[in-house]
């Protein structure tokens, strides 16, 4: 069964769900849950004041229904369970989310999976900057679990990422990768600059039409088929992920850098 | 009597200034002072707290932390990811918001040293140029009184007139210049070590004989023509001195070369325990304590006051005017970095810094520390502090209280530090536990009376009606971070921990007489070198919002 929280008006300022997770509502009663508070603003209001609760919280399966473009947080430290959102999402979705599926029909707004360190992310529509990147401050990003974004990304997507899967079916915007650790990062459409500066370890994969400009700190190694995107690929198609249909045995370009910063990271990009 | 009067009846009242030790006394209170006891019998209070079985002390003064100006706003600033997880300070019908981490906003500075009982608080360096900066933070620091020291100890002007031989120009400027900062004491930071750094890839001065290049100067002059000129001038604080090489191994011989270059001279060494380290470069095994020596020379030389700079196990930031050490640390851990050159007067680095128990340095650094506060005899001579937030939070100075006080909590936790320091320290052996009345005297009494304010620090009659009332606990660390009653000017402030009265506290400052004709050469020194003109330095009194003058009245 599944607990549905649907937006019954819109609000004039964001609010902010944070803290509503699966786990955390599927003890709670319907009454229960439409109790608890949220953020309007930097005002703490009723959740049932916006959202009315129907169905089975048990199973820990939420559905956050309408258009959720101003709702922040939604699925934020989540540890398991399923948040399904039929519409748009607003900032931080899945942030810091250690386990659990989250799956969003629309688009999302910026820092999708920001610190996230396990689970699943899928938004079938684009996203905004800094998926799955490190908060200002912070000392690593995303460090586990997979995102996949079916459509257009914007910049600093991968920010000092650690660890985990970052996948970009449509364009990306700038700094792919900026000041990355580890990880992966592969995208499939236009791209734009500065891509990979300042990584020190990780792969990043550009397999669109159009190969993006390099920073000059980066040095190419050699052209080959890597056989590891093969198995990479049929995973992100076992969960749904819509590859292009030329991207079997891709033969791409390896380059090495930043060369800054010691040059073990890997750039992958599509052969001309 | 007016119809204002103020009783706190029955409490066990510890005031070392006035010979007060644990004795029942009724304190009275008249106009945000304490007054003598009423001697016509009829005389009723107006109000009365009973204090019956409470432990009664003056509030407590911070006398070296770092909670204003411009090094503190950036490590804020650094710093966001330890605000975001932090549990935030809510705003409440009497007080602001704030954030916590190591480096709190500066509301949420003011309401927790107000809720640990401290009334008084110093900022231990800030640029004369960035003076204003620190007032303005100031005025937003409720709870507490408080001031900052002024950095000197790399001024060009200063190493100029040494270098010249001037020392009654020397004396001028450092008069006018504490005094158009509107600050409250002379600082010295790695003295001439500072500008070394900035004119050499990682240059240092790594003693206090080292020639500074082009101001021909060496440490040493530096800290000696400060120490006199201070004493000659009256201040009320002496020259305080953060030495050369901190941090570094083998370093408490700088340390005690500094303490011989005050030739008798008053002098304040702060956050000694940073300065204390025996062993030699490249080998971390070789690292160990040095407190004994120094404590030794401490302990026979009534000249010199120390503060401790307790290092806590944990995660802080770390922010000086000692650039240098900035960088040395921000290398160490591999951790983010913010370095500043205050153009002609000083510097600054910060960065991250987690002390770990198991790490034999930071062990060591810990140990050294309460080394310090029970091998130094003199409790009017060593002063409780962590360096906010270099050593750990002023919020942990409940814990420190603990250690003090309870030698068993002391050893149990000595057992959970790297073995090598469990064994190597003289810890172990060290049997002292400080009294209640010896903790007066390092969190309150002492401190005043290093700082020359006279008015603070005790509660007999004249001095500010600044008290802290505890509940007596077993655990000390639970006896001293909740307060029963905290009382600002006479007025309760907090009660139970809840902050009833959102008060601001003065700013306290000197304002030391010199000799005029030293303005012409200052200026014309401004117009040539400086990015500020001469005419809009100083800060007027119209800044201050509301700001107390302390006298400069002491004889060196």
């Amino acid at each position: 069964m599944v607990l549905c929280l649907r937006l019954q008006k819109p609000s004039p300022v964001p609010l902010e769900v944070e803290g509503l997770t699966p786990e955390s509502l599927s003890t709670k009663s319907l009454a229960e849950i439409e109790r608890l508070t949220i953020f309007q603003g930097n005002r703490e209001v009723a959740l049932g004041e916006y959202f009315r609760a129907s169905g089975d919280p048990g199973d820990a399966v939420v559905e956050w229904q309408g258009d959720l473009a101003g709702v922040h947080w939604i699925g934020a430290k989540m540890t398991t369970g399923e948040v399904r959102v039929v519409g748009n999402a607003g900032r931080h979705l899945g942030s810091e989310m250690r386990g659990g599926r989250i799956v969003v029909e629309g688009d999302a707004g910026d820092w999708v999976g920001g610190e996230m360190h396990g689970g699943l992310i899928h938004v079938h529509g684009r996203a905004g900057h800094l998926v799955g990147a490190a908060y200002r401050g912070s000392a690593r990003g995303m460090s586990g679990g997979t995102i996949m974004i079916n459509g257009d990304v914007g910049n600093e997507i991968g920010h000092t990422m650690r660890r985990g899967m970052l996948v970009v079916g449509g364009n990306t915007g700038d700094l792919v990768g900026f000041n990355m650790l580890a990880g992966s990062v592969l995208t499939f459409g236009e791209t734009g600059i500065r891509h990979g500066a300042g990584m020190h370890r990780g792969t990043l994969g550009f397999f669109g039409p159009t190969a993006p400009p390099l920073l000059p700190t980066f040095r190419h190694a050699c052209r080959y088929r890597p056989e590891i995107l093969r198995i990479v690929f049929a995973s992100l198609r076992s969960h749904g992920f819509p590859l292009p249909d030329d991207v079997e045995a891709l033969e791409v370009d390896l380059y090495n850098g930043d060369m800054i910063e010691g040059g073990r990271g890997e750039m992958l990009i599509r052969a001309a | 009597m007016s119809d204002s009067l103020f009783k706190i009846s029955g409490g066990y009242l510890y005031d070392p200034a006035n010979g007060i030790d644990g004795q029942v006394v009724d304190l009275w209170i008249q106009d945000g002072k304490m007054v003598a006891p009423p001697t016509d019998p009829h005389v009723l209070p107006t109000r009365v707290v009973d204090a019956s079985g409470m432990v009664v002390m003056p509030g407590g003064i911070d006398m070296h932390c770092h909670i204003a100006g411009p090094k503190v706003n950036m490590a804020r600033k650094m710093r966001p990811e330890e605000k975001r997880k932090a549990e935030p300070v809510r705003r409440t019908a009497t007080t602001h918001s704030g954030t916590m981490g190591s480096v709190p906003s500066t509301f949420a500075t003011g309401y927790k040293y107000m809720g640990l009982g401290y009334t008084t608080a110093f900022d231990a360096a800030v640029p004369p140029l960035s003076a204003r900066h620190a007032h303005e933070e100031f005025e937003d620091t409720p709870g507490i009184d408080k001031g900052f020291y002024v950095l000197m100890g790399n001024n060009h002007y200063v190493m100029k007139s040494i270098h010249d031989g001037e020392p009654e120009r020397m004396k001028a400027f450092v008069a006018w210049l504490v005094g158009a900062a509107k600050g409250y004491a002379t600082k010295l930071v790695n003295p001439g070590g500072v500008e070394v750094w900035k004119h050499h890839a990682s240059g240092n001065a790594h003693s206090i004989d080292q020639m500074i290049d082009h101001f021909d100067v060496t440490p040493r002059q530096i800290i000696h023509s400060m120490a006199r000129t201070v004493d000659e001038l009256g201040l009320p604080h002496a020259v305080h001195i953060h030495c050369n090489n901190l941090g570094m191994p083998g370093n408490w011989e700088t340390t005690l070369a500094t303490m011989k270059a005050l030739e008798g001279q008053r002098g304040h060494i702060t956050h000694i325990q940073f300065h204390s380290y025996g062993g030699g470069e490249g080998d971390e095994a070789t690292f160990c304590s040095r407190v004994q020596p120094l404590a030794e020379y401490v302990n026979t030389h009534p000249e010199i006051t120390v503060d401790v700079g307790q290092v806590m196990f944990g995660e802080t930031t770390s922010m000086t005017g000692d650039g240098p050490l900035g960088y040395y640390l921000a290398n160490i851990y591999g951790t983010k970095w913010f370095s500043a050159d205050t153009e002609m007067e000083a510097g600054c680095g910060i960065a991250p810094i987690k002390y770990r128990n198991k790490s034999l340095v930071h062990a060591w650094q810990w140990a050294i520390g309460l080394e310090w506060y029970l091998l130094v005899t003199d409790p009017w001579r060593v002063v409780m502090s962590t360096d906010h937030p270099n050593g750990g939070s002023f919020l942990a100075y409940p814990q420190i209280i603990r250690l003090l006080m309870d030698r068993t909590y002391r050893q149990d936790v000595l057992k959970t530090v790297n073995p090598v320091v469990r064994e190597g320290s003289v810890l172990a052996d060290l049997e002292r536990e400080y009294t209640l009345s010896e903790i007066a005297i390092i969190t309150r009494a002492g401190p005043a009376r290093i700082l020359g304010l006279q008015h603070k620090g005790h509660l007999g009659p004249g001095a500010d009606a600044d008290i802290t009332i505890y509940a007596p606990h077993e655990n000390k660390e639970t006896m001293f971070e909740l307060p029963r009653y905290v009382i600002k000017d006479g007025r309760i402030v907090v009660e139970d921990g809840e902050i009833r009265e959102n008060m601001f506290g003065r700013t306290l400052h000197v304002e030391p007489a010199y000799d005029r004709g030293v303005e012409a050469d200052i200026a014309d020194w401004f117009e040539q070198f400086y990015s500020i003109r001469f005419r809009n330095y100083p800060v007027t009194d119209d800044y201050l919002h509301d700001a107390q003058r302390i006298d400069c009245t002491v004889n060196g």
